[in-house]
């Protein structure tokens, strides 16, 4: 069997002994909720700890709660499958349900969280592989070694931000609440959240954790949807993925965003698309244009499996595609 | 090590496991329990699909010390003294057992699956199998099996003995059967 | 083979009629013998055995694709608490192969290493994290040579050799050649070159992985009386029991193979491998049962799966559509070692020759080493990938020649009762019918040119072996033998050696013998795949199983159901043909009142006679062609088969959507329906994933670092498909009753995977009018051909569709084209 380091395991009954167990270990603690990142990851010896910390029975983190602005506080620890299915979700944000909904397979889904899902390492395939592997390889940037075999010469990880749910909470302007012993809470736009590192693509510190994730309320005629390019329709991880949320009001696009990801460390908000389509109809001339608009702005890279140009190639045809789903079907209600 | 105690499989356990093992590990390794399989190491196949509280989850991607205090049901744990479950048998039935290798996951997926939704559609069913992978039957026979066991599901849901201890056994077509290469193994001298 | 001793014929077969009228157990939708255990979990995969004591190994590999190995210091490593035993290639310096011609390979590396994952150096520890440790604590200095990975490259270079010396201490002559077969049977050249149509294409069918569910492993013990017992997922128990005895340097009557259950092969199992002889050496070493399980990564170095082609093909056929040759010449990627690959190398021609009648045919086909993988033996050996080719060019020339596809096929039939162009003969063939049953399923006439553009039908044919004559080593012994014993109990148990690896093999002896004998599956156990208690039978590969040792069942049921029925008649006081035994009982045929149970007639057997017990054996007949190489891909019969598939192709992503198969296999007689269902469903599912889903592939750049690394070695990245991404499969069965099987069966296992492929080839023709003639058919290759297709001037559609010149696609590919032109 691949086996796991070894290290040992604690499962702290609450928040304050999560945050000591951190802080008393510099570095040298790692969180586990679902596990099925991180244990992959370990097993590939790309993540070590001393300690692993299980979230597993932390109580009161795996609720949604209503906010006095009419958004939503979601709970780090909900799982992937009960987001999915959540019915104010589905009916307010449902382009997250949608997303989350598509991540991997329906075991991780049971077994993921939103914030496992947030907190998801980068991916990239020379480093999702044994340590054997990689030592053939001669180690990359990312772990071990000093070289990036994507970027010849690059000295910045581009490994590829590959969460399903990061997209879309970016076009719903969500915010993470983080807490740490030293600092407290504090609250990070999720645009904010994330870096152009693929070693660490968040700035979540060594002591920190991700406590919940927070929703506006929902725009007058908001509309999302998410769109995933993978080989098989269950398991895999995007080869490209676009979020797009706008509100439509009189007939008109208002306040458009769109983010594509699995590109690089960081998933990329589109620029200028939201200027191109206010208050204009949303048409298929609409849509051509915005594709064409994304297309100029994404630049996939060999560091993800399938043929960088086709993926780029892709990229407008699924920002089309995502409009028009967010047009048939993704209303916030 | 710590000693984890949990019920398994109805009996509560105590077993003395390091901490980096994964459920999967201590159940091969330390419960002696050998029905659910190891085939990727990551979470890629589902062959190690168990259930824990009733749900199914990956066993190699679970570390072990996650299962304290909780309910572990594996492939073996569905066998009742009134014989296979309903499932088990109607996987045998559909003649969708062919390695085998894949199906205790595959059937511990199917039996959430029928325990929650027993009217699940076709499309429903290859959903909630998606993360089991098979290499031998193109899935056809494994949806039969499914459609079968819901099938019957709600046949004794509606039967006056109720739904108590899950569907009857069907009879065994040839009889009670089986291997004799099972006794081939040193199953004697299995720890 | 050994001198004066002549050869006795035995009766090969035994008709295609069921003992007393009407078939009993045969033909029945029976549950198999092993079901309900696999179910419950019970079932006993190597992995599940655990012995006394017993310690954990892991493999040293190498990191490097090509390099000699200066030296192995395994004192580190020997040093490390909790680890008992080291071993290297020094110490199992014979070589082996699962071919007798070519031995080339070591159970640990000697001298060089060929391939990033080649085996070094193996460690047995008290547990397996302890056994990694150690790997880490050996020292291997090594010397890089020049790695091979362009198949093209191999052809030509000679320095340096991936393998010094051939099998015959001899060195390569020219490049690094592993085998090259040229037969040629009539005047191809004028035949094609004369032809009112010829199509000429080049094809490339890329590399693809068996990937069953369950990795490879094994467990040995040495006991104390010197006796080796091995446990392995092999589907070839006698084969690693003679390998085992060779580079073991041991005689072969102190060593033990047993199967236990078995977690899928499809061919990947069918050599012996590094992990057999190691276990067993660390074994004899420590003391202390072994046991090695690799990891999935580990499965993919091991590989031996599909060999990637490069394949020229040239077709011709008359003006009515008969074809008149077949030319093709083809460069196949070994990877490391030879493996099968004399074979595969006989197989890429040998096995095209049906169903369609080729009048003249030359084949010129070369395997060449490369560092990589060693390839071999996947369901449907050698033959699916020029299948795909010839079936794309048999449309090809139907379409030129203003043919339906079908109706080109039934034109071009290697009938029944034949002998093909290279000399094998055809006993039966239900493939018309196969024909009809898929063209009436599929809604063939309604489909075909009629439905909307980027929909489509297409269909391929297939023709695949039972067994062939070529036993793997020369040998005038049985290719098969059973062994029958009817106990007291009213039990028969059945000793077979064949390898129930998931196809239900087990399942089709009992069904056999419970038919002869008259008795109700309950009442026979089989006990398979021990060399110790059963007779020898070559294992689970060519097909040949339910033909084979099918007989070999038949055989001795019929010998102990001739001394039951001399017994009953005795004790009835009638003939013995008028003993009629079924479902347990043994009647008088004329009286169905007079019966006794089975045990009681088992009984008054052996007191008439004697220990119960019969032997039964099998030889294929005399066949093949008379050259050098024609038993090779002969077979005593040929299953046949045709497929159809629906596809729809997204314009606009180029993604590829197999809606539907519908597949008619003729595989003699159905000994258990439910299983051939299996069998061509799951045949079918792997031919789909190799059309869009998977690549096994390694890094070929040998400018970049990365060279010579596996691209996928995971399920996560070789992606074998879910149940979301399997097309629905309609499996229909065709029974030509073949008169070389038992009671008419024929093979249902790898016939079934060919026309997957080049199905759905045909269909993306019918669908938009592209020929796909590169494996595998991604995205970008789709909307390259449609670009491609458009680029042309507004040639007429196939089938009178109207051109897509006009759709909102053409335009943005039209745009997106001239944008790369200018850049």
């Amino acid at each position: 069997m691949l086996r796991l380091p070894t290290f040992t395991y604690e499962s702290p009954a609450t928040i304050d002994e999560v945050l000591a167990l951190l802080a008393d270990n510099p570095g040298r603690a790692r969180l586990v909720a679902g596990g099925t990142d991180l244990l992959p990851n370990m097993k590939h010896g790309i993540e070590e700890a001393d300690i692993v910390v299980s979230l597993s029975r932390l109580p009161g983190l795996s609720a949604l709660a209503e906010l006095p602005d009419g958004g939503v506080s979601i709970g780090a620890m909900m799982t992937l499958e009960t987001l999915a299915s959540h019915p104010t979700v589905r009916a307010r944000y449902p382009s997250l349900a949608q997303a989350v909904g598509l991540v991997a397979g329906p075991h991780h889904r049971r077994m993921g969280t939103l914030g496992g899902n947030v907190c998801l390492n980068t991916r990239c395939v020379y480093i999702n592989q044994t340590h054997f592997w990689r030592e053939s390889l001669g180690y990359c940037l990312k772990k071990d070694g000093s070289a990036c075999h994507v970027v010849k010469g690059g000295k910045r990880c581009v490994a590829a931000a590959s969460n399903d749910s990061a997209p879309v909470l970016m076009t719903l302007g969500a915010r993470l609440v983080l807490t740490s012993q030293a600092r407290g809470e504090r609250i990070v736009g999720i645009d904010d959240f994330f870096q152009r590192d693929g070693v660490q693509n968040k700035v979540l510190e060594a002591d920190e954790m991700l406590l919940r994730v927070e929703l506006p309320a929902p725009a007058a005629g908001l509309h999302g949807a998410y769109m995933k390019l993978r080989v098989r329709d269950s398991i895999d991880f995007p080869r490209l993925s676009v979020a797009v949320a706008f509100a439509l009001r009189d007939g008109a696009v208002h306040d458009l965003a769109i983010v594509v990801s699995a590109l690089a460390a960081v998933p990329q908000r589109m620029r200028n698309v939201t200027e191109l389509a206010e208050g204009r109809a949303p048409d298929e001339g609409l849509f051509e244009e915005i594709g064409a608009a994304c297309f100029g702005q994404c630049h996939p890279l060999s560091n993800i499996d399938g043929d960088a140009t086709y993926r780029r190639e892709m990229v407008p045809v699924y920002v089309k595609r995502a409009l028009r789903a967010a047009i048939e079907g993704g209303v916030s209600s | 090590m710590r000693v984890l105690s949990f019920r398994l499989n109805g009996d509560d356990v105590h077993i003395a496991a390091p901490d980096h093992w994964t459920l999967l590990e201590v159940l091969r390794y330390r419960a002696g329990l050998t029905g659910s399989k190891q085939g990727c190491d990551k979470g890629d196949c589902g062959a190690c699909t168990l259930h824990v509280d009733g749900k199914s989850v990956l066993s190699c991607l679970t570390l072990a010390g996650e299962v304290v205090g909780r309910e572990v049901t594996t492939i073996e744990g569905l066998v009742s003294e009134a014989g296979p479950d309903v499932v088990q048998d109607s996987f045998d039935e559909a003649g969708c057992l062919q390695c085998g290798f894949c199906q205790p996951g595959m059937i511990m997926a199917a039996r959430q699956l029928v325990t929650e939704n027993p009217q699940a559609s076709r499309d429903e069913i290859r959903d909630a199998l998606s993360s089991n992978l098979c290499r031998c039957t193109g899935y056809t026979k494994i949806y039969d099996a499914v459609e079968d066991a819901c099938r019957r599901t709600l046949a004794s849901v509606d039967s006056p003995e109720g739904p108590a201890g899950g569907a009857e056994p069907r009879a065994h077509r040839n009889g009670v059967g089986g291997m004799a290469k099972l006794d081939e193994q040193p199953a004697g001298e299995a720890s | 083979m050994a001198g004066g001793i002549e050869r006795k014929v035995i009766n090969t077969t035994h008709g295609p009629d069921a003992p007393h009228g009407d078939f009993t157990r045969v033909g029945q939708r029976a549950r198999k013998i092993d079901g309900i255990g696999k179910a419950t979990g019970e079932a006993v995969y190597t992995d599940d055995i655990v012995l006394p004591g017993m310690l954990h190994a892991k493999t040293l590999r190498s990191p490097h694709a090509h390099a000699k190995i200066l030296s192995i210091d395994t004192s580190r490593a020997l040093a490390l608490a909790g680890v008992h035993a080291v071993v290297v290639g020094s110490e199992m310096p014979v070589k082996y192969g699962v071919i007798p011609w070519t031995p080339d390979e070591n159970a640990l590396a000697t001298d060089k290493v060929r391939f990033i994952g080649d085996e070094v150096a193996a460690v047995a520890a008290i547990d397996e994290d302890t056994a990694n440790a150690a790997l880490a604590l050996i020292d291997v200095e090594y010397e890089l040579l020049e790695p091979f990975f362009d198949p093209h490259k191999s052809l030509v270079q000679s320095e340096p050799q991936i393998h010094e010396t051939d099998a015959r201490g001899q060195p390569y002559k020219k490049g690094n050649i592993s085998k090259n077969v040229l037969l040629e049977f009539g005047e191809v050249d004028a035949a094609i070159d004369g032809a009112a149509h010829v199509v000429e294409d080049d094809y490339v069918f890329h590399g693809t992985a068996h990937a069953p569910i369950e990795p490879h492993c094994a467990v040995a013990r040495f006991g104390s009386d010197g006796v080796l017992t091995l446990w392995s997922s092999t589907q070839i128990p006698h084969y690693v029991h003679r390998a085992l005895a060779r580079v073991l340097e041991m005689p072969a009557h102190r060593i033990r193979v047993i199967q236990p259950h078995l977690g899928g092969a499809f061919g990947g199992k069918s050599d012996p491998f590094s992990l057999e002889f190691c276990v067993c050496k660390l074994a004899m070493k420590s003391k202390r049962p072994v046991k090695m399980l690799y990891t999935r990564e580990e499965t993919f170095y091991t590989h031996r799966g599909r060999h990637p082609m490069e394949m020229h093909f040239r077709t011709a056929c008359d003006a009515e559509g008969r074809v008149t040759g077949v030319d093709s010449k083809i460069l196949i990627d070994g990877g490391s070692y030879s493996s099968f690959g004399l074979v595969t190398t006989y197989y890429s021609g040998q096995l095209l020759t049906g169903p369609c009648h080729f009048p003249t045919y030359r084949f010129d086909s070369t395997r060449v080493f490369t560092n990589k993988p060693p390839c071999g033996p996947k369901r449907g050996h050698g033959s699916v990938q020029p299948r795909f080719a010839l079936e794309i060019q048999l449309d090809r020339l139907a379409t030129k020649v203003g043919l339906d596809p079908i109706e080109f096929r039934r034109r071009n039939l290697q009938a029944e009762n034949s002998q093909t162009v290279n000399g094998q003969t055809i006993t039966s063939n239900g493939y018309l019918e196969c024909l009809d049953v898929v063209e009436e399923a599929s809604g063939w006439k309604d489909k075909r040119g009629k439905l909307p553009f980027g929909r489509g039908v297409g269909m391929a044919g297939s023709m695949y072996i039972s067994g062939t004559n070529y036993a793997v080593y020369p040998n005038d012994m049985p290719q098969a033998g059973i062994l029958v014993k009817l106990d007291r109990s009213g039990l028969a148990q059945v000793y077979t050696g064949t390898s129930d690896i998931g196809q239900g093999s087990s399942s089709v002896m009992a069904t056999l013998v419970a038919e002869e004998l008259g008795l109700r599956l309950d009442q026979v156990r089989v006990i398979a795949a021990d060399t110790d208690l059963t007779p020898v039978d070559l294992g689970a590969y060519s097909s040949r199983i339910t033909l084979m040792a099918g007989n070999a069942s038949v055989d001795a049921g019929r010998k102990l159901r001739k001394q039951v029925q001399a017994a009953v008649g005795e004790h009835f006081d009638i003939p013995p043909q008028q003993v009629m035994l079924a479902e347990g009982f043994a009647f008088d045929r004329e009286d169905g009142e007079r019966r006794i149970t089975s045990q009681q007639a088992f009984e008054l057997t052996e007191t008439k006679f004697e220990t119960l017990a019969a032997t039964g054996s099998y030889n294929t007949p005399d066949r093949g062609g008379d050259y050098r190489g024609g038993t090779i891909g002969a077979s005593p019969a040929y299953s046949f088969t045709a497929h159809a598939a629906e596809v729809s192709v997204d314009t606009e992503t180029g993604e590829i959507k197999i809606e539907k198969f519908w597949v008619a296999h003729d595989c003699g007689r159905a000994i258990s329906p439910v299983q051939v269902e299996g069998q061509i469903e799951g045949s079918t599912y792997m031919g789909a994933a190799e059309v869009v889903l998977e690549s096994h592939d390694v890094y070929s750049d040998e400018s970049h670092v990365e060279a010579g690394l596996h691209r996928r070695p995971s399920l996560l990245e070789y992606t074998i498909p879910t149940s979301l991404d399997t097309p629905e499969i309609d499996a229909r069965i065709v029974e030509s009753i073949d008169p070389e099987g038992p009671y008419g069966a024929k093979e249902a296992g790898e016939g079934p995977l060919h026309g997957s492929i080049p199905a759905v080839a045909n269909a993306i023709y019918d669908a938009c009018g592209i020929w796909l003639t590169e494996l595998p058919f991604s995205p970008g290759k789709v909307l390259a051909a449609l670009r491609a297709k458009q680029g042309e001037t507004s040639a007429p559609s196939p089938n009178g569709k109207a051109s897509a010149d006009t759709s909102v696609e053409a335009i943005r590919a039209r745009l997106a084209a001239a944008k790369k032109g200018k850049s």
